[in-house]
């Protein structure tokens, strides 16, 4: 008993010390004392940008056909989307930050994991804004790990989650007689067939989440990696790149050379030079076979230990000339409207983060009649690591893997 | 024999010409509206559209295209406001201090551009010039200009100073010598600069990135982000629409030049 009320006065205190930083907050943006309708009515006939990658035509698509129409009918807000990469944006807003222009020129981003610890950490972000989005709360809720953390950065409310992806491989049903269900029968594949299996260097995110996925298979419980464990790497780190060193010989071209991104592995399958590829969003096979860029013979799989699930978020840098109207845009995209168009493989075709208990059972049926079963079973689920890992693994694979 | 030898070197060299210019530009197009074409199939199967529809559904394809042939356009101008008096200068002057000159123009094209641009970045916010076309063609002279002067001053070098002083010995001014008698003789070093700054302009990506911040909606800034997808139809059909941009300009500035002759030998 003694114990608990110290705890008790505690959580008091920092519930206490929240409420207070949220109205500080507020006050400092000028939202005190203003409902969502208020939000609303100041958003209209505002004109708004989103910094996003455009690399991706059903993506590119979504937002152009369906977002930006919506909003535009619904709140008069007018969106447009300006293609840009993560960094570059960040870059060009740290500059801005530096020369004080308090006037941006994007309202909206589309950002996660370390480019989100970055501009965090740097203040380039609007600060906590997803308390205001009514649908946040509504369809989303605060029991998801992913609302409160992004590999292993705690979010307090700076970014919205936007869609969900699970890690999974494809292969060519036609060159793989016996597909892997695990880690190690893939391992075991890949020696047996020496070329025909290669993973992106990791430099890019892709690469960089199959060592992850590789980690999760040598660690004998996957909570062991729940947080940033530096004992747990001192002690496996000689387990891991063994792994990695036990196949690099018979990997695409001996492994004296990687795939230096997830596109040149993708064109490297298409071509049918190597029989697997890999990627976060389960789904993303459909699309691509629809536009005849993967072979038609082209099966989703996730392998045991599981599958690591990504969450990409929107946020609004820190001198939005419209923060208002970027927050209602946010909120609609959460919408269960907007978020089971996205399901759409025609177009996007990923994840939701809608929580399944939120919504109508018409709605949990859409979803399922547009996505097909589940490719990714509940269990099979492996939470995202902690960004200080994707870091460790760039500072040692090179040395480890590459140059043995 | 000798005249078969020519002939077969003449044909060799054609077909060399075509193996490495056009050719690749023909294997974008067929590869942008095939479908499902992979190695080892040596033609492919099927055709479609898609790629090319994916390129014009974007509703900033045809404003990119105009931003583009704008900024590039512009730019060759300013280049030419700049370039022809300094090279000229440069080539028919001997004064104190004419190498540090030179050698301060080559700087941004020995210095990486990125350097320049973050710092440039810092005072084109204070100008108010970021996120505007101005600034993007501001920044754009900066990977062209050092390389406008270097072509047209080597132009200039070649140019007998005897020409002028003809003319002026029959009589014409400073401004009717120069716009009779010296344009027309470095016209090949006038075309062969504006192409290269065209070209140079037009393939710049991370300086409008930074500048333009995103709204200033060049090509490069649709066209770039699809190398990093798998999408090798599209990469395909944008290449091929990248590759029309010179040559229609190319056509152009060849009938402006044509014009401008034909004006000035009218008597």
């Amino acid at each position: 008993m003694k114990k608990v009320i110290p705890a008790i006065g505690l959580m008091a205190s920092v519930l206490l010390a929240c409420g207070q930083d949220q109205q500080e907050e507020d006050a400092a943006h000028g939202l005190e004392g203003k409902d969502w309708d208020d939000i609303v009515s100041e958003a209209e006939g505002s004109e708004i940008g989103i910094y996003m990658w455009g690399g991706d035509d059903g993506v590119n698509q979504y937002l152009d056909e369906f977002v930006a129409p919506h909003l535009e009918e619904e709140y008069d807000i007018t969106l447009t989307r300006y293609p840009m990469d993560a960094p570059d944006f960040l870059s060009k807003l740290m500059t801005e930050k530096e020369a004080g222009q308090n006037e941006g020129s994007a309202d909206l981003l589309w950002i996660n994991g370390e480019n989100f610890r970055n501009a965090k950490n740097n203040d380039l972000l609007y600060g906590e804004f997803t308390s205001h989005l009514p649908n946040m709360e509504d369809y989303i809720g605060d029991d998801a790990p992913f609302v409160h953390f992004d590999m292993g950065t705690e979010i307090n409310g700076h970014q919205a989650p936007w869609g969900n992806v699970q890690f999974a491989f494809q292969y060519n049903s036609d060159m793989v007689e016996n597909p892997p269900e695990t880690m190690e029968d893939l391992i075991e594949w890949a020696i047996d067939h020496p070329g025909q299996f290669t993973y992106p260097n990791v430099n890019d995110f892709t690469g960089n989440a199959f060592v992850r996925h590789v980690m999760y298979h040598v660690a004998d419980d996957p909570e062991e990696l729940e947080t940033f464990n530096e004992e747990w790497l001192e002690e496996n780190k000689e387990e891991v790149f063994d792994t990695l060193r036990t196949f690099k010989e018979s990997l695409w071209r001996n492994g004296q050379t990687y795939p230096e991104s997830l596109s040149h592995l993708d064109q490297l399958y298409s071509n049918g030079e190597v029989a697997f590829t890999m990627g976060f969003n389960e789904h993303r096979a459909e699309s691509l076979i629809e536009d005849g860029i993967f072979p038609e013979a082209t099966e989703t799989v996730v392998l045991e230990p599981g599958s690591i699930s990504n969450t990409h978020y929107l946020s609004i840098p820190f001198n939005s000339p419209e923060p208002e109207a970027a927050m209602v845009a946010i909120n609609f995209m959460l919408s269960p409207e907007a978020q089971i168009k996205k399901l759409d493989p025609s177009m996007w075709g990923e994840g939701t983060v809608l929580n399944a208990e939120s919504i109508s059972e018409e709605q949990v049926q859409e979803m399922e009649q547009i996505t097909g079963p589940a490719i990714v079973e509940s269990e099979d689920i492996l939470p995202e690591l902690d960004s200080r890992y994707h870091d460790w693994i760039l500072e040692h694979w090179e040395r480890e893997v590459v140059q043995q | 024999m000798i005249f078969n030898r020519k002939k077969a070197a003449q044909a060799v060299w054609f077909t060399g010409c075509i193996l490495l210019f056009v050719a690749p530009v023909v294997i974008m197009f067929i590869k942008s509206v095939s479908f499902g074409w992979s190695w080892p199939e040596w033609r492919p199967d099927q055709f479609s559209l898609r790629a090319w529809e994916v390129m014009f559904r974007d509703p900033a394809l045809s404003r990119s295209l105009y931003v583009t042939v704008a900024v590039g356009v512009s730019v060759v101008l300013i280049n030419f406001l700049i370039a022809v008096p300094s090279a000229y200068a440069l080539s028919r002057f001997s004064f104190k201090g004419k190498g540090v000159v030179e050698a301060l123009l080559m700087m941004p094209i020995l210095i990486p551009v990125l350097a320049i641009a973050m710092g440039m970045h810092l005072t084109m916010i204070r100008l108010g010039l970021t996120d505007r076309i101005t600034g993007v063609i501001l920044i754009h002279l900066l990977p062209t200009l050092p390389y406008a002067v270097r072509v047209l001053k080597a132009g200039f070098d070649r140019l007998s100073f005897d020409w002028e002083e003809q003319s002026a010995v029959l009589g014409a001014g400073r401004w009717t010598t120069f716009w009779t008698v010296v344009v027309p003789l470095i016209i090949p070093s006038l075309r062969s600069t504006a192409v290269l700054v065209f070209v140079i302009s037009l393939s710049q990506y991370v300086l409008t990135a930074i500048i333009g911040g995103g709204k200033v909606l060049t090509l490069p800034m649709i066209y770039y982000p699809y190398f990093n997808s798998a999408d090798e139809a599209v990469v395909a059909g944008f290449s091929v629409l990248f590759a029309l941009l010179p040559i229609a300009f190319l056509i152009v500035w060849e009938a402006v030049i044509k014009g401008y002759l034909f004006v000035i030998r009218k008597p």
